[in-house]
């Protein structure tokens, strides 16, 4: 691949993370490297990005789970108690006719957190095999994952916003329960997985492999 | 990648120094950890506060939502159903229920289960709460029994539960009256406890009622209290008059049970389950008070009984000593006639004095028959027209005696008074047939008679008489005649009338002309000259 000799490692060189200022580095050494303009530390590539982004994807499974099974807010309603989980949430939007508002809970509550998870694990293990397979695509989907990230955060939101308005004593009062706090920290662990993946990494392993 | 360098050969190593691996991991591997902590603490947590799972079973799942009806204990969440669904046979439904930890102690056979909903019965509304929000189960918990995890759930609430303190009875009745499934019992009117359940005895047609009645009353309840219905409003029209009694407002809409606990005899607690005699009224409990009662036989002869009814008193001298239990009425094929026997009871503890053995009392009462005692039917009230049995001593009643070779000694009786205004009327009209009409009649037409011959004779005095009326009558018609209007010396009358007028006419001129013109009596009169 032509494309390869263009790139700032082959030329040993960095690009400063904090003021985008190209930078020669030495030859041996890596560790301790600073920005001449800005003195942020230098790194070819993001520092650790593999080990970080599966720790932060695999912290993000293991709470996938008890958000989607826990209930994430209470509506006590005239000493009537409801809790709801985010399916039931779902289900209920459905079987009452709002099947757009269901649409989107769904979309962004329980599928894009999932699908974020999924291509994640995909371009983790994709990077690890030193695949070459369609690195542009790959790299489609990271930039997909990096932007629907935080739309997530909608249902979190939206249940902040409820516990704090209505407070109406007896006649209504929404509390938020466990299955947020999981919720949340999904949303928030895919963001910092997502975050912490080098999407260089894609075309540095495919160049290795093409060589 | 030496191959892309070739000149830079400065660059040849860089490629390889990229590919870092450190030791020790990294701290990031921290996040998962806590993570995968938590997550198996709530996972812990959840599983370790996890419940028996039980199974009641209810006749309908009305107000029953899978995942949202609550079972409390005391307004306590103890369990959350999670699963409603037909029994297999479509009898019911089965309800799968997780109960909170440590429930497993308190879920005994005898643990009782009800859904609590909006529920208005007899005096009472309950379950207003789940108006708003929503049916839940009830439980009952009991410590001790065998432990269950399958239950058949109450189609209403349990009365009493079963830590209440206070005891259960059991009344016996012929008929439920207005008794039922919480109809308040009451003591001194005050509402003590409640009917449990109240159903027919098929083996002795019977209705059972159990009754709960609440510590500390329980204590006043002892061998020998009455229970009685006090159901709704009674009127009785009895020889009294009519007499209305009720227990309470409460009572006369669902009905009641009263009991009172006599101030004589044993005064022991009775214990719980001991059946007891559910009379129909106040006035019956209290009849059952005088345990000793005599019965007599009456045989009101050639009399009406219209207007007597088992249990119309017996009194005497206006006091109550007793009742009428029975009134039969026998045909006796020997003697062709009808006896109407009454059977009344006399209460002897009505009466303080009598205090005599056996064959002492036989004696007294021959004594007090002898002296004039019997029985009467008495108008006891004129509004109803009902009729007591009076006892009292008739001075001069006809001599009677007491029979006493029958089952049931016979005591004399005597007519009402009504009936001995009839006998008199009746003896009234026999003198009266007795007297001789006819011979009267016979007697009067001779006086008749004898009074026309009389007459008869009177009757040649007639002609004599006529005689002398018509002479008379002429007399009297000739007088007419001679002065009469018509007759001559009438004329001859008026005639010399007039000339005399005529004559003092011409006095009277003739004064006139003597006073004008005296002299004309010398000298004549002017003009005529």
């Amino acid at each position: 691949m032509s494309a390869a000799a263009g790139t700032a490692l082959a030329a040993s060189c960095a690009r400063c993370h904090a003021c985008g200022l190209l930078a020669r580095l030495p030859i041996p050494a890596t560790e301790g490297a600073r920005c001449r303009r800005c003195g942020a530390e230098l790194h070819r590539r993001k520092v650790r990005s593999l080990e970080r982004t599966w720790a932060f994807v695999i912290a993000a499974a293991l709470c996938y789970a008890p958000a989607n099974i826990l209930p994430v807010m209470t509506v006590v309603s005239l000493g009537k108690r409801e809790s709801d989980t985010i399916l039931s949430g779902v289900i209920y939007l459905l079987t009452h006719g709002m099947w757009p508002l269901a649409i989107v809970v769904f979309t962004a509550s329980i599928f894009v957190p999932m699908l974020k998870l999924m291509i994640l694990v995909f371009l983790l293990v994709s990077v690890h095999r030193r695949s070459d397979w369609r690195p542009v695509e790959r790299t489609r989907l990271y930039r997909i994952t990096e932007a629907i990230g935080r739309w997530s955060m909608v249902d979190i939101y939206v249940v902040t916003i409820l516990v704090a308005l209505v407070r109406l004593g007896n006649l209504a009062t929404i509390e938020a329960e466990l299955g947020a706090v999981f919720f949340g920290a999904v949303v928030v662990l895919t963001m910092l997985a997502a975050e912490s993946f080098d999407p260089r990494l894609i075309w540095d392993r495919s160049q290795t492999r093409s060589s | 990648m030496t191959d892309q360098g070739p000149g830079r050969p400065e660059l040849a190593g860089v490629a390889d120094a990229v590919i870092e691996t450190r030791g020790r991991p990294s701290l990031v591997w921290l996040i998962p950890l806590v993570a995968a902590l938590i997550g198996a603490f709530v996972a812990y947590r959840a599983f370790s506060e996890r419940g028996p799972e039980i199974t009641i079973t209810f006749k309908t799942a009305e107000g029953l939502e899978a995942g949202k009806t609550q079972i409390k204990y005391k307004d306590v969440e103890v369990g959350v159903v999670d699963e409603v669904i037909l029994a297999p046979d479509l009898s019911g439904v089965s309800c799968r229920a997780r109960m909170v930890k440590g429930a497993e102690r308190w879920l005994t056979e005898k643990t009782q289960f009800w859904v609590v909903k909006p529920r208005i019965s007899g005096g009472q509304v309950s379950g207003l709460g789940t108006l708003l929000s929503g049916s839940y189960i009830g439980i009952d918990p009991v410590l001790e029994g065998k432990r269950s995890r399958s239950f058949q759930g109450l189609e209403a609430p349990p009365l009493v539960t079963m830590k209440e303190p206070g005891r259960f009875y059991v009344l016996r009745s012929t008929r439920a009256g207005s008794v039922d499934v919480g109809t308040p019992v009451y003591y001194r009117r005050i509402q003590v406890g409640q009917v449990i359940s109240s159903e027919l005895d098929l083996n002795d047609d019977f209705v059972t009622t159990r009754i709960f009645v609440r510590a500390p009353y329980d204590e006043r309840v002892h061998q020998n209290t009455r229970f009685w219905n006090a159901s709704g409003v009674e009127v009785s029209a009895g020889a009294n008059g009519v007499k209305i009694e009720t227990e309470s407002i409460v009572s006369i809409l669902i009905g009641g049970i009263a009991f009172e606990t006599p101030e004589e005899g044993p005064a022991d607690v009775a214990a719980a389950d001991t059946v007891y005699p559910l009379y129909e009224n106040h006035d019956a409990a209290e009849r059952r008070h005088y345990a000793k009662r005599v019965p007599y036989l009456l045989y009101f002869r050639g009399q009406s009984v219209r207007g007597l009814a088992v249990g119309a008193p017996v009194e005497f001298r206006g006091i109550q000593i007793g009742e009428v239990t029975d009134i039969r009425l026998e045909f006796d094929p020997a003697a062709d006639q009808f006896r109407i026997p009454v059977v009344i009871e006399i209460e002897r503890e009505r009466f303080t004095s009598l205090q005599a053995s056996e064959k002492k009392r036989e004696e007294v009462l021959d004594r007090l028959v002898a002296s004039g005692m019997r029985a009467q039917l008495k108008t006891g009230s004129f509004l109803t027209g009902q009729l007591i049995v009076a006892l009292d001593i008739f001075k001069n009643a006809p001599p009677a005696k007491v029979v006493w070779n029958g089952p049931i000694p016979e005591l004399p009786t005597i007519p009402t008074p009504l009936e001995e205004i009839t006998a008199n009327l009746t003896q009234l009209v026999n003198r009266l047939s007795k007297v001789p009409v006819e011979q009267i009649g016979t007697e009067l037409q001779a006086s008749l008679k004898e009074l026309r011959i009389t007459l008869a004779k009177s009757e040649d005095i007639g002609p004599a008489l006529k005689a002398t009326l018509e002479q008379a009558q002429r007399t009297l018609a000739s007088t007419n005649a001679l002065i009469g209007p018509d007759s001559g010396v009438n004329a001859e009358l008026r005639r010399t009338l007039l000339e005399l007028s005529d004559a003092a006419r011409a006095l009277g001129l003739a004064a006139d002309q003597f006073q004008t013109q005296p002299d004309s009596l010398i000298f004549g009169k002017k003009g005529s000259r």
